[in-house]
């Protein structure tokens, strides 16, 4: 019995030994719940995270040098790739840019589509959140369950468009195409069945399962200065009781003629980053109902040649992904391709906020605080 | 726009307004680039991040840095421009006062070249340490030191 003390007593002094000199850990780059390619270099001491440094560029393709090589039409492709899962949200906002710089206005039912794809992208991309979630906690039902809702919106999707990952539906001066025949009816029963599966199935599983609780309750807590400090907005901010919304403050396509409210929560920790964005998608339903119920007729689009110059001039706008706000400076210098674009991803500061928010917490949190911040590594790295 | 007004009365010969801005996107020339610090310190009093930093490289003589700040409780931008030389592109670093700047600044240094003194950390952050030049300046060229760039140099 005393040889056994004594030997716990080492133990526990060497312990104490490497808790002096602490212990660096990588993880990533190719994890599985890094939601692609993130690394993060975590000093350790037991289990609790002291410093951490967060490590991007793994898929550097260079967007912003390959923008000054194309035609203003040739981007479209490389836009939508930038975040895979809100594709249509980036090829919208890369359209509007081009579009505000060329002066162009689109008919108001092109302007309806538009905002319809963006919802509509939205909740996918929030379903896919809800999955990783589940997924990066051990919930495996629930990981399938939200790519099962997400997979009726991708037929809705692929029927409109073509595509389901990058779907090419946005043309600069409106749309490729107008919805095909019978597609409202669907889209109305979709909507239906996945708010009914929001609202009762999912709750059971998540955010009132006493389990899923005890992972998320008060990890990862990012408080409203610290969120300000490093510039975080969409779900994220709002989560920290921040109330900023592009679609609400400063509205663009269709959303000044639509009725919806800023979903927002206090607490600021992982449960309160996916109940907001649960409710952000029954919000976003709301939305897309009003849009099929006023969804004008007419022209889908306004002739934009091909190849075409714009003149010598700065062109910024901003709008809302589903990751937060996103933003294009476009510079022109009146020839056929930008002269130089800048892309501001949502994402990327949620990644560099991580090295604050993470310190103090558990090894065995950082899955479930990353997963709760929803970066996607395609646009933070470009 | 008052808050516009005020950031000028603090720097009457340095700041000037730039023509095409409109009402809550507006856009200041700074012509002293040593004022970059003092100036943001009062941008601080009324914007609260720092949006996005974009740089323009305009050969042969200028990089352009674009500041652009926003607020979340008003939705202005606003925007500061200053210019460098291209060949001594030195701008004393922000992020110090605006934390998102951080890496903004590095991936300015990591695409441009330019140096931000002050900086904490000034090191690449989208390409590899060893990548060679700076591929978003007009004068970059694809040249065999980079079709030969393997990485399996790199030190972890």
């Amino acid at each position: 019995m005393r040889s056994g003390t004594g030997l716990g007593l080492i133990s526990n002094f060497r312990f104490m030994e490497k808790e002096r000199n602490r212990i660096t850990i990588n993880i990533g780059p190719v994890h599985p719940s890094t939601h692609g390619v993130l690394k993060f270099k975590v000093d350790i001491s037991g289990d609790t995270m002291k410093k951490i440094e967060p490590e991007i560029g793994f898929v550097h393709r260079g967007v912003e040098k390959m923008a000054e090589m194309k035609y203003y039409s040739n981007f479209m492709p490389i836009a939508d790739k930038l975040d895979y899962i809100a594709a249509l949200n980036w090829e919208v906002l890369y359209a509007s840019v081009v579009e505000k710089a060329l002066k162009v206005v689109i008919p108001p039912r092109a302007v309806y589509l538009r905002t319809m794809m963006c919802e509509l992208q939205r909740i996918m991309s929030h379903l896919l959140f809800i999955g990783h979630s589940g997924e990066d906690l051990g919930n495996t039902t629930l990981f399938m369950w939200g790519f099962r809702e997400r997979e009726l919106l991708m037929d809705i999707i692929e029927e409109v468009s073509g595509g389901r990952l990058a779907p090419m539906y946005i043309s600069l001066g409106g749309m490729y195409y107008d919805l095909p025949p019978g597609l409202i009816p669907k889209l109305a029963s979709t909507l239906d069945i996945i708010e009914k599966r929001v609202k009762n199935e999912y709750r059971a599983l998540s955010y009132e399962n006493g389990l899923f609780k005890m992972r998320t309750v008060g990890v990862g807590i990012i408080e409203a200065n610290l969120a300000i400090k490093y510039g975080l907005t969409g779900p994220n901010a709002r989560a920290s009781g921040i109330k900023c919304d592009l679609r609400k403050n400063a509205p663009y396509l269709a959303y000044d003629k639509l009725d919806f409210d800023i979903i927002t929560a206090d607490a600021g920790d992982a449960y309160a980053r996916f109940v907001v964005r649960v409710n952000e998608i029954l919000e976003s339903i709301k939305i897309v109902r009003q849009i099929i119920k006023d969804l004008p007729s007419g022209e889908i689009k306004v002739k934009v040649p091909w190849i075409f110059t714009i003149p010598p001039s700065y062109t910024f706008v901003r709008q809302e992904t589903p990751r937060g706000e996103a933003a294009m400076y476009m510079v022109t210098d009146g020839g056929q391709k930008p002269y130089r674009l800048k892309i501001r991803a949502p994402s990327l500061y949620a990644v560099q906020a991580m090295s604050e928010i993470f310190v103090g917490g558990k090894v065995a949190d950082i899955v479930a605080i990353l997963g709760s911040l929803d970066p996607t590594p395609g646009e933070v790295d470009r | 726009m008052e808050f516009l007004d005020e950031i000028k009365a603090k720097f009457p010969n340095v700041l000037e307004s730039v023509d095409g801005s409109n009402e809550n996107e507006s856009v200041l020339l700074l012509k002293d680039k040593t004022k970059i610090k003092r100036v943001c310190k009062e941008v601080k009093n009324h914007f609260d991040i720092l949006f996005m930093l974009m740089a323009v490289d305009k050969p042969p003589k200028i990089f352009e840095l674009n500041y652009v700040f926003s607020s979340y409780k008003t939705q202005n931008i606003l925007t500061i421009r200053v210019n460098i030389e291209r060949d001594k592109a030195v701008i004393d670093s922000i992020s110090s006062l605006f934390e998102s700047a951080d890496w903004e600044e590095r991936e300015t240094y990591d695409l441009f070249g330019v140096e931000f003194i002050g900086h904490k950390n000034l090191k690449r952050i989208l390409l590899p340490e060893d990548w060679p030049g700076r591929p978003l300046r007009k004068d970059f060229e694809v040249t065999d030191e980079v079709r030969n760039w393997t990485g399996l140099d790199l030190k972890f």
